[in-house]
């Protein structure tokens, strides 16, 4: 953890080393005001509804490096506008926003309007707003909505509109509204946020991330133009949608921080964003590893003890798994993360069998760990100019995939899964019904608490009675 | 019989009967009076055992029947017990399983040799007994571990039954004692039964007693009786227990119930109240319970507890999270970390609670603690408090009306 402090209402972004502006790994150190220096490529965890799933607050703070935070506007305006977390009484310097979600004073803030990843929601997009999905239902934002959050709740860095389509490809002439909203959206935040016509004390301290489509170079050539020409003094970053993108940035814009806001499916892709010059990035997996008790299981570069295996090595172990009733070893041998050192697998195979919520909290802090690992591992080889290397090393180590889970994980709620359309089985199995008795001995026998989950002989075997 | 513990008074109240004393157990001294938090299956709930550990707990709870039937007795074994097995080095408590058999399986039946019920899974017929019950204790290898009882409902109507359950319970504890492998690392307590009847009561502590186990527990309470029945059995069992063992109120409860028991002499005390009621949006408070998914506390951007110094409500300049009501009320019920922090607050809060019960009885300063405690329940007003905890404490000699 990197604990220099910058100057306020500063942001500097700096490359070390010679590397091309684009398309190439790169090692810099994000400096914002007040704020814990990020050193990167790093990876931005991101939030529920404010929290790091799992984790509590003071668990953040003493047992991982967690230096910034994603976080969904969707998650806080679920009501009547204006939403609680504007009117937190914060001082002047101070972010409502990071103050709201009991945020660490120095932890970088980095809003965007929805969740991520976001949940296609079935209302389209408008010129003036983007469809979100809140605990309470799907609603539209308005964009100058979001531009007054960005205003009022101060975060560090502020993701931009953009108009996207998830969950389908979109056509031709679908792809044009897209550019031309996402166009229109950023023109307009920059200008309510830092015109000319802004008083100074009154323009945004937050640091404007724009969008850059997943789309093709050829479809979105004006609005990149702007991104050089027009808006270029007033954006900070770009934010990326997919590591294709990463070909598309403009020399000229090859200093701005590149926050690639992507789903990859395995470390691998991780490693491929990051050759293609990601800064910052998103990791999803990590959270559905942890849900799904599977603790990861991997180093970069790849250790001699690793690589001397032969066969290509799992990169992660599944908890669920009988073969670690009775395993008293940590989840990774030597790992020093707050679980391996307090506990074993024995423990977590228990604690997903017996569905407690530690499980989850004790993986993500695991989960966490490794992958901060890996990208200080990362950041060391981009150094030593070994990058390439390590990673064909990485990729030939590991299996392609992260393990299949097995069991299940907590239980969802309905703004962390897509909507169920028409004619589709239900999300969830139904808990109360009708008060009849079947259904209710049915409830019985199900339960996971009241109920063994194994017949006569295991109870037995179990040492708790006897069979008569 | 052999003990592993060794316990300490170190004042007694000079009006009612509450006693301050430290409980020394293999795992670290405790500070009695009381509340232990429920780990039902060997974990807190989502907290990891140093947040437990950083709330002041010395000793917790886990369910025999839960361990039992995951990870079950052969894991125990293999991982070396129940302590090994959370990573918690402080002291365990375990109850027999009894209850949870009576109370979960509705079809079980309690015979003589013990508790016959089907298996839920292929219908055979099956049977637990105090040897199984004591056998998994020392397999779990907490700190204190209890006799199988028969259970029944204290509001049962059928005497002769309560009669029947009473007597076999001081039968089963032969049992206990007898199958009781460990007795010099594992304080095997007796539970005293006797439902409402107050002659039931006695002749079973005298009998239990005479068995000379490390510590009594009065059981079969906090199954819907009345609070002044309530009161009558604890008063009543306390004072025919000898002065030199702790006294344990299974169950129990709501911090009223806890001021109100230690005023009649009990020292420990359990309850998953403070726990469940945490991860459905309740915070404790010392003026009551507060529902924190109620609007109203959408825009409260005041700490859960105002001047509690958990690690919740501390502001962030003395190293707390500077959690808010608002906070609280966002992220309640839909995130598990909304849980987790209410949790360590009303933990803290059990906790907090019995360390100024302690210290009142060893200022000799409990009735006007007492009084304190009910005026800000009920905000000084006095015609509010619950008559069953005025009567009780009036039976012990102290008037919880004077001002």
């Amino acid at each position: 953890m990197d604990s220099e402090l910058s100057l306020p209402h500063e942001m500097t972004f700096s490359t070390l080393g010679s590397a091309a502006p684009v398309l190439a790994p790169r090692v810099g150190k994000l400096a914002l005001a007040g704020r814990q220096t990020i050193s990167t490529p790093a990876h931005v965890p991101l939030t529920s509804r404010g929290a790091v799933p799992h984790i509590s607050h003071d668990m953040v703070r003493k047992e991982t490096a967690i230096n910034s935070l994603y976080i969904g506007l969707e998650d806080f305006i679920e009501r009547k506008h204006p939403a609680p977390l504007y009117n937190f009484p914060a001082a002047v310097h101070e972010s409502p926003l990071g103050k709201f979600i009991c945020a660490q004073d120095d932890t970088t803030t980095v809003l965007g309007a929805r969740r991520f990843p976001a949940i296609p929601c079935p209302p389209n997009n408008t010129e003036t707003s983007i469809a979100i999905s809140t605990s309470v239902g799907f609603r539209q934002l308005e964009a100058h909505r979001y531009v007054e959050a960005v205003q009022k709740l101060k975060p560090d860095i502020a993701v931009g509109l953009a108009d996207l389509v998830l969950g389908r490809e979109p056509g031709l002439k679908r792809r044009e509204k897209m550019v031309d909203r996402t166009h229109a959206y950023t023109r307009d935040a920059l200008e309510q946020l830092y015109g000319k016509s802004v008083a100074d004390e009154q323009r945004s301290q937050a640091k404007y991330f724009a969008p850059v489509l997943p789309l093709d170079n050829a479809q979105q050539t004006l609005y990149l133009h702007d991104l050089e020409g027009e808006f270029r003094d007033r954006i900070s970053g770009l934010a990326l949608y997919e590591s294709a993108s990463l070909s598309h940035i403009p020399k000229s814009l090859g200093s701005l921080p590149r926050l690639l806001l992507s789903e990859p499916s395995s470390p691998h892709e991780v490693l491929r964003g990051i050759a293609l010059g990601a800064d910052l990035l998103t990791v999803p997996f990590l959270q559905a590893c942890s849900d799904a008790g599977i603790a990861l299981d991997f180093a970069f570069p790849v250790p001699a003890t690793v690589q001397n295996r032969g066969e290509p090595q799992p990169l992660g172990i599944d908890l669920w798994s009988s073969e670690y009733a009775k395993d008293s070893s940590p989840l990774v041998e030597a790992c020093e993360c707050y679980a391996c050192r307090k506990h074993h697998r024995a423990y977590f195979n228990h604690l997903l069998a017996a569905k407690e919520m530690a499980a989850w909290a004790l993986l993500q802090m695991h989960n966490h760990h490794v992958l901060d690992g890996l990208l200080a591992g990362v950041r060391e080889s981009i150094q030593r100019g070994t990058f390439d290397d390590d990673v064909q090393v990485f990729n030939r180590a590991y299996k392609p995939e992260l393990p299949d889970p097995t069991g299940d994980g907590p239980r969802l709620r309905g703004y962390q899964m897509p909507a169920a359309g028409p004619n589709q089985p239900r999300r969830m199995p139904k808990v109360y019904g009708r008060l009849d008795e079947v259904s209710q001995k049915f409830a019985e026998s199900q339960s996971s608490v009241a109920t063994p989950d194994t017949d006569a002989e295991g109870l037995e075997r179990h040492g708790f009675a006897e069979k008569i | 019989m052999p003990s592993a513990l060794t316990f300490d008074c170190h004042a007694k109240c000079s009006s009612t009967k509450a006693r301050a004393s430290t409980l020394h157990l293999p795992h670290g001294s405790v500070p009695l009076p009381i509340f232990m938090p429920v780990a039902t299956q060997a974990s807190l709930k989502g907290l990891t055992y140093d947040q437990l550990r950083d709330t002041g707990c010395m000793l917790c709870l886990n369910n025999t029947y839960h361990l039992g039937l995951k990870p079950g007795q052969e894991v125990l074994d293999a991982v070396g017990g129940a302590h090994k097995l959370q990573g918690w080095d402080r002291n365990l408590l375990t109850d027999s399983g009894g209850f949870q058999m009576v109370s979960l399986l509705k079809l079980a039946t309690v015979t003589e040799e013990g508790v016959r019920f089907l298996s839920p899974h292929d219908g055979s017929p099956m049977l637990l007994t105090p040897e199984h019950s004591i056998s998994l204790q020392n397999s779990i290898g907490s700190d204190i571990i209890m006799q199988l009882d028969d259970v029944i409902a204290t509001t049962s109507p059928d005497h002769a039954r309560i009669k029947e359950a009473t007597e076999r319970s001081v039968r089963w504890l032969d049992r206990c004692i007898d199958a009781h492998k460990y007795p010099e690392r594992q304080n095997l307590f007796c539970i005293i039964q006797g439902g409402l009847d107050l002659d039931l009561r006695k002749q079973c502590c005298e009998e239990m007693v005479a068995r000379d186990t490390p510590g009594i527990a009065i059981g079969g309470l906090s199954g819907g009786e009345a609070k002044e029945e309530f009161c009558k059995v604890v008063d009543t069992c306390t004072g025919l227990l000898p002065e030199n063992k702790p006294r344990y109120v299974m169950g129990v409860g709501y911090p009223e119930d806890i001021v109100v028991a230690v005023a009649l002499g009990a020292d420990m005390f359990d309850c998953v109240w403070p726990t469940r009621t945490a991860r459905f949006g309740n915070a404790i408070v010392n003026s009551g319970t507060l529902n924190l998914r109620n609007q109203s506390y959408a825009n409260d951007f005041t700490p859960i507890d105002e001047g509690c110094d958990c690690v919740c409500c501390r502001p962030t300049e003395k190293g707390g999270l500077g959690v808010t009501k608002a906070y609280i009320h966002h992220v309640t019920a839909k995130e598990t970390v909304g849980a987790h922090l209410l949790t360590m607050h009303n933990v803290h809060y059990m906790l907090q609670l019995m360390g100024a019960v302690r210290q009142a009885i060893l200022d000799d300063q409990y009735p006007a603690f007492v009084r304190r405690f009910f005026s800000n329940i009920y905000n000084g007003d006095k015609t509010k408090y619950p008559e069953w905890a005025v009567g009780a404490l009036r039976g012990v000699g102290m008037d919880l009306l004077e001002n």
